[in-house]
């Protein structure tokens, strides 16, 4: 899980978000955002967000510290009321912009937080199956699943599904990595990947459109004061 | 001369037919009885009261629609009552059981301590979190709990109640899973999951899950207590088992063909339709005690006479007032099949069924049963000179009849005016809840939801267009307000309160937008977006769908009264007139609201034919209109003291009482027409009106005394009833034919003697064959020509 972990992180990049949410129904929703991310040795992940689709929420900006041992820290500027707050909130398996996709999805994952094991047959048909449990119950909470079951490529350690169980240890939710994008330095970073919902039976999408890598981007940039240009 | 041949040749074909065919008779009714025996297990209980009103009832369908989009409100509620609620054990204890409902899959959402968020602002910063994140160990902490959960507009009078007592987990279920699978695993998750707290259930799964256990509960007592009640009444009645046996056997059979054709008929069992075979097995009898003991009184009279031979004469005394006693039965229940109640209909319907086979059996198989039995039927024991209760209490009513028959119908006016005047305290009620006793856990459960958490029964509203737009939003805003305000009304939920929040938490309360709806399109969108990074989509998914088009607004009722649920409705009504948007209204209660209007209308439709029906067949039977008005006066009597004694007696008319006038109808008019074919027989024979009203009473009036107490104490099974409304019906029904008693044996013969009407004095078909049989005094004719009872008890 290390070396899957240590290929996914990244430095910098800027990029357009496509992120769709499909209901049982069909019926959909569109988000167009481009988001600016970069990543600090200690592991704090700063991202800034800017809403480009649909029109009526056009400007909202958001920028998110997302820290690996505090409650993560998020302001949100709200253009239509000129007014920025801040929210504070401690929850990783909080949903990411109402999508299945929860904000410790967006991140890297922190492998501290779980103990991983090899499952039965991990490395047959060239991929390691792995198991990652909260380390105690607080983190359990914290990320809203019991469990989770990884699946990476012996290949080249990318992982291609995770599987979420809940408290029942029934499965409730599936993320599978579509498309990834490969970066110059080796790494990768995920390019279209889908959460599927099996209680609620909703898909939410997330395709990385305009991907610049190794960007310099100043500390600077990720200020409320930039919020509300 | 031509009908009385027609009917001689009749009862010629049909004795010779019974003789000749009397093993198939009897093996094809036996086989009727084991079909319907083997088809009886294939029966299932409805226990979902919306069924009872047709699906085309615009609630219904407004209903369907919002239920199509924010899935069925049909709210499941766990509470949990201690002295103090907010003590570490009590807490630790609820989100255990939170926690576990919350992976059930037949369980949608959920609000709970646990899930409701706090959503606050100070210094610029917006907090949206867990109200409570952490249990407190200590008492401070607990106390300061508790306070702010008070402050919450989303906590107080939702998830714990204002004294602090009671807490709740509410659960909203859906259909992916079976809902006796999902009240199980809830209950599982409940036992294995002890604590210091007193855990009560309610909910509308929970009412119809103690519905479907209660009304199997029904059916086993009920039905054999009524059995063994008609046993008893047929061996006081018939004296020998082997007698009793014959027209217990028709009972037996009639019920079982009954129950069986409701899933014969695709249909399943209601709270009511439990009715049915009380009231079979408290009616079906008659013809058979009748033909059982007429059969005993023949055999008496001609001994030694082949039994075919009795039975043609026995088919022969089959007279006129028999067969439109049937036949004003069937009238009676027929008219429910006016009702708009659907489980009215099917009550209508399977009653009449049965009955009209009863009399088929017992036209029949008895015949046949007593031409394959051996000696023995006949009792040898006389019926004795002396002088019974009954005998001495009419004839002291005779001679008062004789004597004051002014005074009678002057006293009889002012008791049925005095009794019927609660009519106007009458009141309707379709709340489920009150199926159950006070004591029931699901009574109890409901006063605990209505009184502390905004009630079980809702309302919704669902407003389809644009939510975002701004006069869309405050419109629903100025909705939200006005039913906040309404007497009833629990708790309203709506996205526009959730706007308001928002609004307090993004501007400080001096500032011009706090507490207010955004009043442009994209401050309104913002806030959702807001919303979406901080709280959960699910927190409100019930109040607005995904893209925004459509609104739902849930008002909990926590007095979900019919009068209270109308008057809301019109409030909503009010409310929404031009509306910018297209409106719908459903929900439970207004289903409910619905079903109650159905039940005035049904309850009008049903008398009206009934009244009708057996107006034109009494004016049939006695040759004249006048007649027919005549033997409808108890009748109608005995429907004006029943709504009024209901009315004083604070029963409301239910799904199960609204029955009551229609089997009243079908069952009590028997006695006035007994009476009144008796006494033109005493009359045209040649008797004075005096002499008439005493030789009636001492023969017929005694005999109806005795079926009209089988038929009461056949009904009286239902007092064992777990229903408090099944209960109701059987106390009313024994009042109702208590009063169509009187009305046959005291009204009716004082208003003959008073104004001695001119139809009186018609001739029957009855009285030329017992001319022609020559066989009898008076008296003795017009007793067998009418019950049993005279020969046998």
């Amino acid at each position: 899980m290390n070396k899957s972990r240590d290929l996914s992180i990244t430095g910098s990049f800027s990029a357009n978000i496509n992120l769709t949410i499909t209901e049982k129904s069909g019926s959909m929703r569109n988000r167009v955002i481009s988001m600016t991310s970069k990543s600090y040795p200690d592991g704090l992940e700063k991202r800034f967000i800017r809403f480009i689709e649909p029109a009526d929420i056009r400007g909202t900006s958001m920028l998110v510290f997302d820290n690996k041992n505090i409650a993560d820290e998020m302001w949100i500027y709200l253009p239509a009321l000129k007014k920025t707050r801040r929210i504070v909130t401690s929850e990783k398996g909080k949903s990411f912009m109402s999508s299945e996709f929860s904000n410790a999805d967006m991140a890297s994952p922190s492998v501290s937080d779980f103990i991983h094991r090899h499952l039965d047959n991990s490395g047959a048909n060239n991929l390691w199956i792995i198991e990652s449990t909260p380390v105690n119950e607080v983190k359990a909470d914290e990320y809203g699943y019991s469990k989770k079951i990884s699946y990476v490529s012996t290949k080249n350690n990318q992982v291609q599904k995770m599987e979420y169980y809940n408290f029942d240890n029934d499965l409730f939710k599936v993320i599978e990595i579509k498309s990834i994008f490969p970066l110059t330095d080796g790494k990768f970073m995920v390019k279209d990947m889908v959460a599927s919902n099996l209680a609620t039976s909703r898909k939410s999408q997330i395709l990385f459109t305009n991907i610049n890598e190794g960007i310099k981007i100043e500390d600077s940039y990720f200020t409320v004061q930039n919020l509300e240009r | 001369m031509v009908f009385m041949f027609h009917l001689e040749l009749i009862f010629n074909v049909m004795t010779d037919f019974i003789y000749k065919y009397r093993w198939i008779i009897i093996i094809l009714c036996l086989l009727t009885g084991a079909v319907s025996l083997l088809v009886i297990p294939k029966t299932k209980v409805d226990p979902e009261m919306r069924n009872y009103i047709p699906q085309s009832i615009e609630s219904r369908i407004e209903t369907d629609k919002i239920e199509s989009e924010f899935g069925v409100q049909d709210l499941v509620i766990i509470m949990f009552t201690d002295d103090n609620i907010f003590q570490t054990n009590n807490l630790n204890q609820i989100k255990a059981i939170d926690k576990s409902i919350s992976i059930i899959s037949g369980v949608s959402s959920r609000i709970s301590p646990f899930t409701v968020k706090s959503i606050s602002s100070a210094e610029g910063m917006m907090t949206v979190d867990p109200l409570i994140k952490g249990i407190p160990a200590d008492t401070t902490e607990l106390k300061h709990l508790g306070k702010s959960i008070l402050e919450n507009r989303f906590a107080r009078g939702i998830v714990v109640s204002s004294d602090l007592t009671t807490a709740s987990i509410t659960a909203t279920i859906n259909n992916s899973v079976a809902e006796k699978t999902t009240l199980h695993e809830i209950d599982s998750v409940i036992n294995s999951n002890p604590g210091g707290t007193k855990i009560t259930k309610g909910g509308l799964p929970y009412i119809r899950q103690s519905i479907l256990k209660d009304v199997s509960k029904d059916g086993v007592i009920l039905i054999p207590v009524s059995l063994i009640i008609m046993i008893v009444i047929l061996k006081l009645n018939l004296r020998s088992w082997r007698n009793v046996i014959m027209p217990f056997s028709v009972v037996v059979l009639t019920t079982a063909f009954s129950i069986a054709l409701i899933p014969l008929l695709g249909w399943k069992i209601s709270i009511i339709t439990l009715l049915v075979p009380v009231i079979l097995i408290a009616v079906a009898n008659n013809y058979g005690i009748y033909l059982v003991a007429r059969f005993q009184e023949l055999g008496k009279l001609h001994p030694g006479t082949p039994k075919k031979e009795l039975i043609r004469t026995l088919m022969k005394s089959l007279n006129m007032p028999i067969l439109f006693s049937g036949l004003t039965t069937v009238a009676g229940v027929l008219g429910l099949l006016t009702h708009s109640i659907i489980p009215a209909r099917q009550v209508g319907l399977l009653a009449a069924a049965g009955v009209s086979v009863a009399l088929l059996m017992s036209l029949f198989l008895i015949p046949a049963l007593i031409l394959v039995s051996g000696a023995g039927l006949i009792s040898k024991k006389g019926t004795g000179d002396k002088k019974s209760l009954i005998e001495k209490i009419l004839s002291r009513l005779s001679g008062l009849i004789i004597n004051y028959p002014g005074r009678i119908l002057l006293v009889s006016a002012v008791v049925i005016l005095f009794l019927s005047s609660g009519i106007i305290l009458l009141k309707i009620n379709t709340n489920q809840e009150n199926y159950f006793s006070r004591k029931h856990p699901i009574r109890q459960a409901s006063a605990i939801i209505n009184s502390k958490f905004g009630g079980s029964q809702s309302i919704s509203v669902m407003i389809k267009g644009d939510i975002k737009d701004p006069e869309i939003m405050r419109r629903i805003d100025i909705l939200t307000l006005g039913i906040e305000q309404e007497k009833g009304v629990g708790n309203v939920f709506s996205i526009s309160q959730v706007m308001r929040e928002m609004s307090k938490a993004i501007y400080t309360s001096n500032e011009q937008g706090y507490n207010t709806i955004p009043d442009t399109r994209e401050a309104i969108a913002q806030m959702f977006e807001l919303y979406n990074m901080s709280g959960s989509p699910d927190d409100f998914k019930q109040l607005t769908d995904l893209d925004n088009t459509r609104a739902h607004i849930l008002i909990r009722m926590s007095e979900p009264e019919n009068d209270i649920i109308n008057s809301v409705k019109s409030k909503i009504s009010e409310l929404t007139s031009n509306f910018p948007a297209e409106v719908s209204v459903g929900g439970y209660a207004l289903i409910m609201a619905d079903f109650a209007q159905s039940i005035i209308k049904g309850q009008i439709s049903s008398l009206l034919f009934a009244i009708i029906t057996v107006f034109l067949l009494l004016s049939l039977i006695f040759r004249s209109f006048k007649g027919g008005l005549i033997g409808s006066i108890p009748l109608i009597a005995s429907i004006m003291i029943l709504f009024g004694i209901m009315g004083y007696s604070g029963i409301a008319l239910d799904a199960a009482t609204a029955l009551l006038s229609s089997i009243m109808i079908g069952v009590g008019v028997d006695f006035t027409i007994q009476y009144i074919w008796c006494f033109n027989i005493q009359i045209t024979s040649g008797l004075s009106y005096p002499e008439a009203t005493v030789s009636s009473m001492k023969t017929i009036g005694r005999s109806i005394i005795i079926n009209a107490f089988s038929v009461m104490a056949g009904f009286s099974a239902l007092i064992f009833s777990g229903f408090t409304s099944i209960r109701f019906f059987g106390y009313l029904v024994i009042i109702s034919i208590g009063s169509c008693l009187i009305g046959a044996l005291v009204i009716i013969p004082a208003f003959l003697m008073k104004y001695k009407p001119g139809f009186i004095g018609f001739e029957t078909e009855n009285k030329k064959f017992r001319k022609n049989e020559k066989e009898s005094t008076i008296v003795g004719v017009t007793t067998a020509a009418f019950t049993s009872s005279s020969a046998t008890a």
